[in-house]
Parts: structure tokens; sequence; C-alpha cells
């Protein structure tokens, strides 16, 4: 076994070969260091979250009447930006799942990444829900008065299923790293500090008993998560889709959505981890190979999202039913052409082209065309429930709706959040699966002398097969 | 002869000043252009079609062919009310409207006729009232759609399951603790 335990609190003494010493320091160094510039930033999101605060204040005060939302348009730019964030929560939990059961050894670098991202998101999607109710207590009448028969429902019970599956499958890998920075920032950092270590760590020291316990969680979270993710986002798009809606009325939009979602969530795994290589120097770890490949993965799924508008706006088009011609003339010519074109050309079809393209599939290309594919996907969303309720039900003129300062303000503080949990989570926790990248090293070590099948790491695998 | 005068001159402003008032209360008078007829259609029943024709002339008599005529009915939906266009039909030579309606509820339908009249193009209506008897109303929809063994308990089963592995994996957690443990004390045994 050439993965050195010891380092994750083992008691044996073994020394550390070079490589692995300096995996260690680079988890540990956002933790031992922390510079001007992140408190900059820290100071920087803060203002913004509390500009937003203020804002939502001025709307508890006076009501959703300082939105733009009114009796016919009455989703905006909340329910707009609960679903992008409840779309990017799938760059973890899904993506790591998968890339874990297809055994992706690339995926290891990313993984930490990914999961920290699903948390997060799934915590700010959902606070735009309660922000969208306008009075927070009204949230208590889902549970009072709520109907089975309603997707709201199936919505909760299916975000909070998700969310605690998602808080496991980020705490259980993390468990041995959590060992690990017990034992390495022992005496050496604030008291707090050592008590969370000592507390998550749950007395880990690395001994077999552990591993496959370790190995069974692992592999029991990896498959439930999977079904549980695409529940998620299928349930959230029959909060659209079971509404009679010209728009909306579509049996694919379960499996549209979670395309989706899963296209941006790699895009925004992408960025994080750009942001993140540059921040903290993981250049080493975070690689080139790693943005190529999911600058792949991210293209494959930008051709089923093109597969899916045509599939949807085909049928639809074809047949086109009193409101649809409405729908279709106010996305392609009038009012949100600009808008929708880019998101065809430059949120799907871009980034096909920048991961094909030789000269484009590099870190910068990827990067670029991540930012392309979130801001795309953003306007989708917004299109999905803006244009969607937009479509007269009567012979009358068309509701208009502009989101108001309020609005963007609250949008603003969203995506503030959303970076400050990122960071202060890169400031407690491992960012980088230490363990599973040491594992991965070591198997493509061995790979180098003897020809062995790519799996999990040699011990947990042989943990596994127990 | 001054006392006279003042006189003449209150009840002259008091008789301006009751006209001023009645002019702001009242508006402007609309003198009416055209003569409206409409054919009373009686009592209809839910989901028959019946005709209701409206007869257009102008003072002198004269048939006003070519005029659109708008029908709305007044309507109350969760607590709103308001006129919604059920229709419009043109007035053929003879000056008459006709349009088709099929009342899809039961009760007392109010319908307004809106049309403008020629010329000065003041818009001008009249009203007709329909007794809609029958069912309750044309098109009932069930709620939902019932499957055979597809409800909640399918729903509170699913959710159990992934409840139940969930949990399992939280005792997979308590091994990894109870382990470390065990690891620990046997680690403190061997060294005493």
């Amino acid at each position: 076994m050439a993965v050195d335990r010891t380092s994750r609190g083992g008691r044996d003494v073994a020394p550390l070969n070079d490589w692995q010493a300096r995996l260690e320091e680079t988890a540990l160094t956002p933790v031992r260091q922390t510079g001007r510039r992140f408190w900059a930033v820290v100071a920087i999101l803060l203002a913004i979250i509390g500009w937003g605060v203020y804002a939502y204040s001025v709307q508890l005060r006076d009501g959703l009447v300082v939105t733009g939302m009114r009796d016919r348009i009455s989703w905006g730019l909340y329910i707009a930006t609960f679903v992008f964030f409840i779309g990017i929560s799938h760059a973890g939990t899904l993506i790591s799942a998968i890339l874990r059961v297809s055994h992706a050894r690339w995926r290891r670098s990313a993984l930490r990444m990914a999961e920290f991202v699903t948390v997060v998101a799934l915590i700010c999607g959902a606070s735009f829900v309660i922000i969208d109710l306008g009075r927070p207590d009204r949230l208590l009448n889902v549970f009072i008065y709520g109907r089975w028969q309603s997707p709201i429902i199936w919505d909760v019970l299916a975000i909070t299923t998700y969310l605690t599956a998602s808080i496991t499958y980020l705490f259980v890998p993390m468990i041995p790293d959590l060992g690990l920075f017990r034992d390495r920032l022992a005496g050496r950092s604030s008291r707090w500090r050592g008590w969370l270590y000592r507390t998550l760590a749950i007395g880990w020291n690395g001994n077999p008993a552990q591993w496959r316990s370790l190995a069974s969680a692992i592999g029991v979270l990896m498959i439930l998560i999977i079904p549980i993710a695409v529940s998620v986002h299928t349930v959230v798009s029959f909060i659209f889709a079971m509404t009679l809606r010209v728009p909306w009325d579509s049996a694919l939009f379960g499996a549209f959505f979670v395309a989706g979602a899963i296209f941006s969530g790699i895009a925004i795994l992408i960025i994080v981890m750009a942001i993140l290589r540059r921040a903290y120097h993981l250049e080493e770890y975070a690689t080139e190979k790693h943005f190529v490949y999911l600058g792949y993965l991210m293209a494959a799924f930008a051709a089923i999202m093109i597969y899916a508008n045509i599939s949807e706006l085909l049928v639809h088009g074809y047949k086109l039913q009193e409101g649809v011609e409405f729908h279709f003339r106010q996305l392609f010519l009038a009012e949100f052409a600009p808008l929708f074109w880019f998101y065809l050309l430059g949120g799907l079809c871009a980034p096909i082209v920048i991961a094909l393209v030789p000269a484009t599939r590099n870190v910068r290309g990827i990067v670029a065309a991540a930012i392309l594919v979130t801001l795309a996907m953003w306007i989708e969303r917004y299109f999905i429930v803006v244009t969607g309720l937009r479509v007269p039900l009567m012979p009358y003129e068309p509701a208009s709706y502009a989101p108001t300062w309020v609005e963007w303000s609250l949008l603003a503080a969203g995506l503030a959040a959303f970076a400050l949990l990122i960071a202060l989570f890169t400031k407690l926790f491992p960012m980088i699966a230490v363990w599973e990248v040491a594992e991965s090293r070591e198997a493509a070590v061995t790979d180098d002398g003897a020809t062995r099948p790519i799996g999990e790491g040699p011990r947990l695998a042989e943990e596994a097969s127990r | 002869m001054t006392t006279a005068v003042r006189r003449s001159a209150g009840t002259v402003a008091v008789a301006l000043a009751v006209w001023a008032l009645f002019v702001g209360i009242a508006g402007p008078a609309i003198a009416s252009h055209v003569e409206a007829t409409v054919t009373s259609v009686g009592e209809v029943s839910v989901g028959e079609t019946v005709a209701i024709p409206v007869a257009l002339h102008s003072r002198d008599g004269t048939p006003l062919a070519g005029t659109v005529v708008t029908f709305y009915l007044h309507m109350a939906f969760a607590g709103v009310e308001g006129d919604a266009e059920i229709g419009q039909a043109m007035t053929d030579e003879l000056g008459v409207a006709t349009l088709a309606y099929r009342p899809r509820l039961a009760g007392h339908h109010e319908l307004r006729l809106e049309y403008v009249a020629a010329g000065d193009g003041e818009i001008e209506s009249t009203s007709t009232i329909i007794e809609v008897t029958g069912g309750v109303r044309l098109v009932h929809s069930p709620a939902g759609v019932d499957v055979p063994g597809v409800g909640v308990e399918l729903l509170m089963a699913v959710l159990a399951t992934v409840w139940s592995i969930l949990f399992w994996v939280v005792l997979r957690i308590v091994a990894i603790a109870r382990a470390g443990g065990q690891a620990g004390d046997a680690g403190l045994e061997a060294r005493r």
C-alpha cells in the first residue's frame, strides 16, 4: 500500500513521500493562512448581502408590490433564480456520483468542490422560495394546509431529502480528511477549530473496520443520490408542467429540466474550480485535463439540450395551438428575441465549438464556455417562468414584467451568499479530497508498471469487495 | 327697485349654481343615435346553442348594416366580477347581428351588447338576459387521474425507503465512530 494512511490519523509511523506531503500541505494551506485579499472579498460579499437584507426589509415592510410581479405574472426573478440554483446543485452530488459510479479516475480532484457547490446551491435556492412568498410566515401553510396532490408538497419533500442526502454525501467521504486536519492542526489552530475537527472526524484513525464502513457508506450513497437528484429537478419541473399554461404543456419538461440542471451544474463547477485553482494554487491537482474533460461533459450535455429544444419547439410549433404562436413570436422575434438567440447560440452551440476546436480547448476556453452556459441557463430559467406566464389566457393584452431594484438586489445578494459560503467552506474544510487524490495517484503509478482495471482506489475497492 | 334687482340677481345665481351642480354630477348627456332591439330568447338548456339576434336601426328606422356588435357575458369568478367577451357579429342588410351562444353553466346570464354608432363613433350598448336551465355545468372534469395503486401510499413508501437507506448510512457513520473509539481504547491498553 503506497498510500500512507498515517496521515489520516493513523497511529502507525511511516514516512510520507514528497508528493503526498505536498498534497497535504496544499490542502491545509487555505486553513492555515488567510490573506488580506480573502478578507477584502468577504467584505465586498458581505456588503452586497447587507444591501440585499435592506431590500428584503423593504419588501417585508411594503409587501410584494415593491417587485415587478403582479396578478398575471406572479412569478419572476425569484422563482427563476430558485430553479437556477436547484439546477446548479446538481453540480456536485449528481456529477460526482455519476463519475464515481462510472469509475472516472480524473474526477477525484473535482469531487469535493462539486459537493460543496451542491449543498451551498441548495441552501441559496431554497431561500429564494421563501423570499418569493412575500410573507415568510406563510411557509407554514405548506405544512398546515398542504395537499398530497400538490407538486409544491412533492417539491418540499424532494428538496429536503436531497439536501439531507447531499450533506451526508459531502460529509462521509470527508471523514478521513477531517482526521488529517485534526492531526495536522492539533495545537496549531484555534481551540474552536480543534474542537470542530475532533468532533467531525468522529474518531477516525484509518483502521480496517473504519475503511470498510466508509466504503460501504460511500457505495450506497453514490447510488442513492442519483435517483434523488433526478427526482428533485423532475419535481421542480412539475410545478410548471402540471399547471395549465400553453408553454409549459409538455411531457418532456422533467427530462429537459434534469439535463439542463446537470448542464448548468457542470458549468458552475468549472467556474468554481477555476477560481479556487487560481486563488489557492491548485494547478497540480486541478489540471487542464480536468477542465477539458469537464468541457467534454458540458459539450455532451449541450448536445442533449439542443436535441431537447428542437424536439420541444418542433412538436409545439407543428401543432401551433392557440397561444403557442404568441409564445414563439415573443421568444424568436419580439421582446425576448436577443436573449433567447443568445441562449441558443451562445449557451448551447458555442460550448460545443469551444470544446471541439483544439485552439480553444484549454482552461481559458473551457471557463469562457462555462460562463456562457451559466448566463444562458439563467436566462433560460427566466424565460421558462416569465414568458410562460405572459401568454394571455383570455383575449386581453399581454402583461408585462420587469424586475425592480428590490428583485435585482436580492438576486445579487443570493449570488454573493453563494460565493461567500463557498469561500468560508474553503477556509474550514479540505477542499481537495486528499485521500482520494492520493489513491488516484497511487493507482496511476501502479498502472505504469502493471495493467489493472481503473476503479476506486486500491484500498477502498479492496475494503468494499470484502 | 334695488331690492327687486338684488332678489332677481340672487334667484339667477341660485339657479345657475343648481344648474352647474346638476351638470357637474350628471355629466354631459349623450344622445343615443341607434335604436337596438334584442329578441328575447327566453329559457335555454345548458349545452344548447342558441341564436341571440340584435337589430340596429337609426332613429329614422333605417337598418344599420355592417356594424360590428361585440357580445360580453357578465361573469364572477373567485371574487372577481367583470365582462368577458364571448364573440362578435356584424349586422346584415336588415341591421341584424346574430351570435350563436352555447351556455356552459346554468343560471342567470346577463349579456351586454356593445356597438359603435355610425357617424360620431360613440360606443353604445344594450343588454339582455338569458335564463339557462338544466345540469349544473356542461363539462365536469374530474380532479386528476385515478390510477389504482398510485397514491399517497406509494409516495410514502418511496420516501420511507429513501430515508431508511439514509438512516442505514448514519449507522455506518456511527460504526466508524465506534471503531475509532475501540481502536483508541485498544491503543491505550497497549500503552499501559
